[in-house]
C-alpha cells in the first residue's frame, strides 16, 4: 500500500463512518493493523459498544463475506470446523458392497482379492465428505472473508487451544486429509464480554482491542449517524444524560446500543427535548434491571437538570 | 532505533505488564509499519500490540507518556553554541562552560549521555540510587569544576565569592537535583522490577506471621497469582462420565470396523470430579495470621475447588463458607477474625462442635484440612474426635505454622493428633503453603 499509515487509517475511519460505523482512532488503527499484518483482533469491552458491529462493519467496508461462529459453553470443533457426512459416509459403504462384488470377481485366492481391495480408490474420508463449518469455510473461501468468533469468552477452555493453530498459521489440521492453508487469509475478529480471563496463549497471538464506553463527543457522533433524524438540542440532552449515568452505581450501565434504542423511542414519541417526565416514563428502554430502574428515579431530576445546563 | 523499544518493553516489564518476545517481535514489525514519526499512532499501535487487558491499557498510557517524554526531547534537542561571559573572570572546565551556557534541554542531554555511560539500566535497588549519581556527576566533571571552585575560592581576597564562583555554585546545586531526579526516575524504569521480584521472593519464604497487615494487599495479589498457577495446572483433570449425550461422531467412527453397526457408544460429556474440601482453622491468637493466608489461599482456588467449607474456632467452632463465598476476601476474612478469633484455644470443644455439625457430610471423598498448632492449653484432648472424622474420610492433613522443632513442646500435643492425620505438613511461610496445597489438590481430586 503506498499510502501512509496516517492517511489509511483516516480512510477507514471514514468508510466506517459511510456504514453508520463512528469509530475512535483506536478502532480504526486496529482495524488498519489487523489487515496489514494479517493478525485477528481480539476485543473486549461491556456488552453493546459495538464490539459485533464492528465485525459486520468491516465485512462491509473491505466487501468481504462475513462468516460468524457464535461460541457457547460446550462448542467443539465439529460444530465449529468441519464434520464428516455420516449418512452419506454409510450409503457410501452400501454402494461399495455391491460395488465390492465386480471388483472382486475372478480373483484367485485371499491375497489376490487384497491386493485388488487396495488398488480400489477409497474417498471413505475425502472432501466429498466434508461438512466445512465456519472456521473451515473461512480458510477455503477463495474471495477473503471476514471471520467473527463472538463471545469466545463463552466457550470452554480446550476451545481456545482448537482455535490457536488457525489464528497462527490460517491452517488447520484435519487427521484424515493432512493440513488444509488459507487460500486467503481472512480478517478474524474475536469478542470477548469477560465472562472468563482469556488464556495468554491465545492473546498473544491477537492484537488486542479494549472498547470502552465512548465520551460524550463520540456518543453525539454515533447518534447522529445512526438516528439521524433527531433534532440537534435533543441529541445533546440525551448524550449527557447518559453519560451521568453511567457515573451511577449501576448493575448493568446503559450501553452504546441502548442510548440508539432509546434516541430511536424518543423519535417515536415525537419529542423535542428531554422533560423529566418523560425519561422516567422511557427508562425501561435504558435500564434492564428493576434495581437499576428504582435508583435511577430518583436521580432522574438532577440528571435531566444537568443535561439542560 | 530498535534499543528503544526493548528499552521500553522494560519498562512496562516493570509494572507488571507482561510482554512475551513474541510480543516484542509483533511490536517491532508494527513499528516498521508505522515509523516513530507520529506520535499518537505510536502510541495506539502499540498499545493494541503490548497491552493486553483493560487494567494494563491504563498502566500502558502512564508508562508511554512518561517514556517517550524524556526519549523524545533528548532527541530532537540541538546543540547551542556557548556564549561569552560578560565577567573578568573565566571559566576553565568543560562542565563550568557548559552550566553557564544554561540551556536546559542541552544540560538534560549530556546527562542522559553520562547516565548511559555510568549503566544507569543496571540499578537495581533504591540504595544505588546515590551510588549512580555520583558516578554520572564524575564523568559530567563536577571532579574538576570542584577544583575550580575552590582556586576561584582562593582568588577571592575579599572573602566574598565573586559573581562567577556564586553563578557556579548555584548551578551545580540545581544540576545535583536534576542528576537525582533523572537517576530516579531511571531507577524507576529499570530498577523496580527486581525490587519486586525481590519482595515477592520475600513475601513467599517470609513466616506468615510476621507478615506487617500493610503488606496485606500486595501479599494478597500474591496468593491469588499462586492460586490461580495451581488452578491451571490441577483444572484440566477430568474424567469421562458414562452419561450424558450420545457422541454420534465419535460413536460412527469408532463403530466403522463393526460395518457401521453401533456397537461400542461413545459419549461426549466429560465430568469434573470436584472434590469436598473441609477446612478448620485455629484462629486463637497464636495462629491467626497464618488463617488469614491459608483462607485466601483456599478461597482464591474456587475454580479447581467448588466444594469447599471452612470452619474457623478458638474455643467454639463455627461455619464462615457463605461469608467467604460472597464478597470481599480480606472484609470476610477480618469479619470472621473479629467474630471467632482471639480466644483461647480449646481444641476439644472445637472438635465435638465441628462433629455435631457436619459428620455426617465426610465420605470417601471427602479431604479435611486442619490449619493449628496444637497447642491445647492442657485441656482435654479428645482424640477420638478426630480419629472418627479420619475414619469416614478420605484424607486428613493437618498444617502446622510452627517449627517442626517446636512441636510437643510445651502444651502442644501435637503428636496426639498426628496418630489420626493422614499426613502433618509444616507450614510457616507462603512457599510451603503452596506446596501442601499443591499435594493437596493432587491427592484430593
Amino acid at each position: 500500500m503506498s499510502k501512509g499509515p496516517a492517511k489509511t487509517i483516516a480512510d477507514i475511519t471514514k468508510g466506517f463512518a459511510k456504514h453508520q460505523y463512528i469509530c475512535s482512532e483506536q478502532i480504526s488503527t486496529a482495524v488498519y493493523l489487523a489487515n496489514e499484518l494479517e493478525k485477528p483482533i481480539l476485543i473486549e469491552g461491556p456488552p453493546g459498544v459495538g464490539k459485533t458491529e464492528l465485525a459486520n462493519t468491516a465485512a462491509l467496508y473491505y466487501k468481504k463475506a462475513l462468516l460468524r461462529l457464535q461460541c457457547y459453553e460446550g462448542l467443539d470443533e465439529t460444530k465449529a470446523l468441519y464434520e464428516w457426512r455420516y449418512g452419506k459416509q454409510l450409503l457410501y459403504t452400501q454402494i461399495l458392497k455391491e460395488q465390492m462384488q465386480e471388483v472382486l470377481e475372478g480373483a484367485k485366492g485371499l491375497k489376490e482379492s487384497l491386493d485388488r481391495l487396495m488398488e480400489f480408490e477409497d474417498i471413505f474420508f475425502s472432501e466429498q465428505f466434508l461438512e466445512s463449518r465456519p472456521l473451515l469455510k473461512s480458510l477455503t473461501s477463495s474471495e477473503g472473508t471476514v471471520l467473527l468468533i463472538d463471545e469466545v469468552d463463552k466457550a470452554d477452555e480446550e476451545f481456545e487451544a482448537l482455535l490457536l493453530e488457525i489464528l497462527s498459521e490460517f491452517q488447520v489440521s484435519i487427521p484424515e486429509l493432512g493440513v488444509k492453508k488459507a487460500v486467503v487469509k481472512p480478517l478474524v475478529i474475536l469478542t470477548s464480554n469477560n465472562s472468563r480471563e482469556i488464556g495468554d496463549a491465545l492473546k498473544r497471538r491477537c492484537l488486542h482491542l479494549y472498547i470502552p464506553f465512548p465520551d460524550a463527543k463520540l456518543e453525539r457522533e454515533i447518534i447522529q449517524a445512526r438516528v439521524p433524524e433527531i433534532s440537534k438540542s435533543l441529541q445533546i440532552q440525551l448524550v449527557d444524560f447518559v453519560q451521568g449515568l453511567r457515573e451511577l452505581d449501576l448493575k448493568k450501565l446503559p450501553a452504546i446500543s441502548e442510548t440508539i434504542d432509546w434516541a430511536k423511542t424518543l423519535i417515536l414519541l415525537n419529542a423535542d427535548e428531554l422533560s423529566q417526565e418523560l425519561a422516567k416514563s422511557t427508562l425501561n428502554v435504558l435500564l434492564k434491571h428493576q434495581q437499576d430502574i428504582d435508583v435511577v428515579q430518583k436521580e432522574v431530576p438532577r440528571l435531566v437538570m444537568a443535561s439542560d445546563g | 532505533m530498535e534499543r528503544v523499544l526493548t528499552d521500553f518493553v522494560k519498562t512496562l516489564r516493570n509494572v507488571n505488564i507482561r510482554v512475551s518476545p513474541a510480543e516484542t517481535l509483533d511490536a517491532t514489525e508494527v513499528i516498521e509499519k508505522v515509523g516513530y514519526d507520529n506520535r499518537e499512532l505510536l502510541k495506539n499501535t502499540l498499545s493494541l500490540t503490548l497491552s493486553k487487558t483493560p487494567d494494563e491499557k491504563e498502566k500502558f498510557d502512564t508508562c508511554f507518556d512518561d517514556f517517550f517524554r524524556e526519549k523524545l526531547s533528548s532527541d530532537e534537542i540541538p546543540l547551542k553554541e556557548v556564549p561569552d561571559l560578560p565577567t573578568d573572570q573565566t571559566a576553565n572546565s568543560d562542565l563550568a562552560q557548559h552550566l553557564l551556557s544554561d540551556s536546559y534541554s542541552d544540560m538534560e542531554l549530556s546527562i542522559s549521555k553520562a547516565g548511559e555511560e555510568a549503566e544507569i539500566r543496571e540499578i537495581k535497588y533504591f540504595t544505588q540510587r546515590a551510588v549512580f549519581s555520583r558516578r554520572i556527576l564524575d564523568i559530567m566533571g563536577v571532579g574538576k569544576l570542584e577544583e575550580e571552585l575552590s582556586l576561584l575560592g582562593q582568588a577571592n581576597k575579599d572573602g566574598l565569592p565573586s559573581d562567577l564562583e556564586q553563578k557556579l555554585r548555584n548551578e551545580l546545586t540545581h544540576l545535583r537535583e536534576r542528576v537525582s531526579d533523572y537517576v530516579q526516575q531511571q531507577f524507576l524504569m529499570h530498577g523496580d522490577v527486581t525490587g519486586e521480584q525481590l519482595r515477592e521472593q520475600v513475601f513467599k519464604s517470609m513466616n506468615m506471621g510476621q507478615i506487617d497487615r500493610s503488606y496485606l494487599h500486595e501479599v494478597h495479589s500474591l496468593v491469588r497469582r499462586m492460586a490461580k498457577k495451581l488452578a491451571n495446572m490441577h483444572s484440566r483433570r477430568k474424567k469421562n462420565f458414562r452419561r450424558g449425550k450420545l457422541d454420534i461422531r465419535k460413536t460412527i467412527q469408532d463403530n466403522w470396523v463393526n460395518q457401521g453397526i453401533l456397537f461400542n457408544l461413545r459419549w461426549s460429556y466429560k465430568k469434573v470430579d470436584r472434590p469436598k474440601i473441609l477446612v478448620i482453622c485455629d484462629v486463637s491468637g497464636s495462629v491467626g495470621a497464618y488463617a488469614r493466608f491459608m483462607l485466601m489461599f483456599l478461597f482464591s482456588l474456587t475454580e479447581v475447588v467448588s466444594k469447599i467449607r471452612a470452619f474457623v474456632f478458638s474455643s467454639h467452632l463455627g461455619e464462615v463458607t457463605d461469608e467467604f463465598k460472597g464478597g470481599n476476601l480480606e472484609d470476610s476474612i477480618e469479619s470472621a477474625l473479629s467474630k471467632y478469633g482471639g480466644g483461647s484455644t480449646d481444641y476439644a470443644h472445637a472438635f465435638s462442635d465441628f462433629v455435631s455439625l457436619c459428620i455426617d457430610e465426610i465420605d470417601k471423598k471427602t479431604t479435611v484440612v486442619i490449619l493449628g498448632d496444637a497447642r491445647n492449653n492442657f485441656g482435654p484432648e479428645k482424640a477420638e474426635l478426630l480419629k472418627s472424622v479420619y475414619e469416614r474420610s478420605k484424607q486428613v492433613y493437618w498444617l502446622n505454622p510452627e517449627g517442626k522443632y517446636r512441636w510437643n513442646t510445651g502444651d502442644s500435643v501435637m503428636n496426639t493428633y498426628s496418630a489420626y492425620c493422614t499426613k502433618v505438613f509444616e507450614c510457616g511461610t507462603l512457599e510451603q503453603l503452596e506446596r501442601v496445597i499443591s499435594t493437596l489438590l493432587k491427592t484430593a481430586i
